[in-house]
């Protein structure tokens, strides 16, 4: 191997890395918002009485669940304009992790509101409690903290997908990247770096996520 | 007028019939146990009277409220008839205080203030006014049992179900339960019990109803009917629990 490492060829492009990486962020951290609470309305509508609302959001689910991401994001970016919806690069990929974060999580929290026992459901219709008020109160918060660890890898899988982005020229991360590469044709060190910055991103989130866990959910702190 | 009327219930699951025509009258103050095998309906009768299951024929009638399964009546219902728990059913993710309060402010619609004083009455009414910001999960099985009654009693229920509500306990921990409800009887609460504490229905009831097959096969004041059972059924029941 006679391959001659130059990591240092990339400190001009810090400001393009740097850039990539916060619209990584950014996207991610409004999709995570976005996209779980499409997903709790999804469950919620799944759970719920209404069939039709049921069969759409099932349709929905298993749409996204079973074409590849790409190309949901190239029929948003691409194929929408020829109905006359017309979006930016940004807003595509944003409402493309979106929906497609909330079809996951759709189904995520769905099976934690499967696992609520009976006895929650009648001590709540005793004491008088609303369907609305049974489901926001004593339904999905145990449910949330169920599925959270299938939540967080959710998010986090996501969050890498963003990589794809690129591909419609959002200047993501691996944007940026692509961007160094066919300038310095330093392929190695450009995505050995980028893919170490992915990496603390995830890692980053899931403390975020742990952090967010302990203040969401006060009792599993308190035990005897 | 009795507090809660029971009229010629019928109900079937599929071909199964389970309760055969049950006619009961229970008035305000009364403490009522309905003993019985498992599987002769009594703990089936107990949830028709506050419509978490529904009926085939007859009618229930509590506090002049007709007994149905249409949610908004469930929910009126609510305000009279109070239910506790086998399994104790508190909400995990609720302290003791927020499960108490969770009702009274969304159903009664009390003012946080309000709620949170009918929560430590009610507390101390079952000696866990020291509870207030502790979590189910950190208190004793026998411990939760008294929160889940503080929990009923503070929806200001003129009758109290209690489904089984000492079975799932540690022996040690059944006479804190049962001394409570031995206080609520005291102060005038009207209580209907699935138990299988006899020596309770015996001592402490007005009134015990031996379930057989679906029907109300014997029933009268506790003391006598233990004393002096009618049937053999009582006669072998009584015989093989006590």
């Amino acid at each position: 191997m006679d391959y001659n490492f130059q990591f240092s060829e990339l400190w001009p492009y810090t400001n393009l890395i740097v850039d990539g990486l916060l619209w990584t962020i950014a996207l991610t951290l409004i999709t995570t918002i976005l996209g779980c609470l499409l997903g709790t309305l999804g469950a919620a509508a799944r759970a719920g009485r209404n069939k039709l609302l049921k069969h759409l959001v099932g349709a929905y689910v298993e749409l996204i669940r079973n074409t590849p991401f790409i190309v949901q994001l190239f029929f948003i970016f691409f194929g929408l304009p020829s109905i006359g919806i017309k979006l930016t690069a940004w807003e595509a990929g944003l409402l493309a992790m979106v929906i497609n974060l909330g079809a996951y999580s759709t189904e995520i929290i769905r099976a934690g509101i499967e696992a609520t026992p009976k006895g929650q459901l009648e001590a709540a219709r005793t004491l008088g409690l609303s369907r609305v008020q049974t489901f926001i109160r004593v339904v999905l918060p145990p449910a949330l903290q169920t599925i959270y660890p299938a939540l967080t890898s959710q998010c986090i899988i996501v969050m890498l997908g963003s990589a794809v982005l690129s591909q419609i020229s959002v200047q993501e991360l691996t944007f940026a990247a692509n961007f160094i590469q066919s300038r310095n044709f330093l392929s190695f060190e450009v995505y050995l770096v980028v893919a170490l910055l992915y990496l603390a991103l995830a890692v980053l989130m899931r403390q975020l996520f742990k952090v967010v866990h302990y203040y969401a959910f006060p009792n599993l702190r308190a035990r005897k | 007028m009795p507090l809660v009327n029971i009229d010629n219930v019928h109900k079937y699951y599929g071909d199964n019939h389970v309760l055969k025509g049950i006619d009961l009258r229970i008035d305000a103050g009364e403490v009522v146990s309905i003993i019985g095998r498992s599987g002769s309906g009594k703990s089936t009768l107990l949830r028709c009277i506050n419509g978490l299951e529904t009926y085939s024929e007859g009618g229930i009638i509590v506090d002049q409220m007709e007994v149905t399964d249409d949610d908004s009546q469930i929910r009126k219902l609510s305000k009279s008839v109070g239910m506790v728990f086998q399994h104790f059913n508190l909400f995990p993710h609720l302290t003791v205080g927020q499960n108490i309060t969770l009702a009274p402010k969304l159903v009664r619609k009390l003012s946080a203030e309000e709620a949170a004083e009918t929560a430590r009455e009610v507390l101390q009414k079952v000696g866990l006014q020291d509870k207030f910001d502790s979590f189910p999960g950190e208190l004793s099985g026998g411990q939760q049992q008294r929160v889940a009654i503080a929990r009923s009693l503070a929806m200001r229920p003129k009758v109290l179900l209690c489904d089984e509500i000492t079975s799932a306990l540690d022996p040690e921990l059944v006479g804190e339960v049962l001394k409570v409800l031995e206080t609520l009887a005291t102060e005038g609460m009207t209580l209907i019990l699935v138990t299988h504490e006899m020596n309770f229905a015996r001592d402490i009831g007005d009134r015990v109803i031996f379930m057989h097959q679906g029907k109300v096969w014997e029933s009268g004041e506790a003391k006598a009917v233990f004393a002096n059972p009618q049937t053999p059924e009582l006669q072998t029941f009584i015989n093989a629990v006590l």
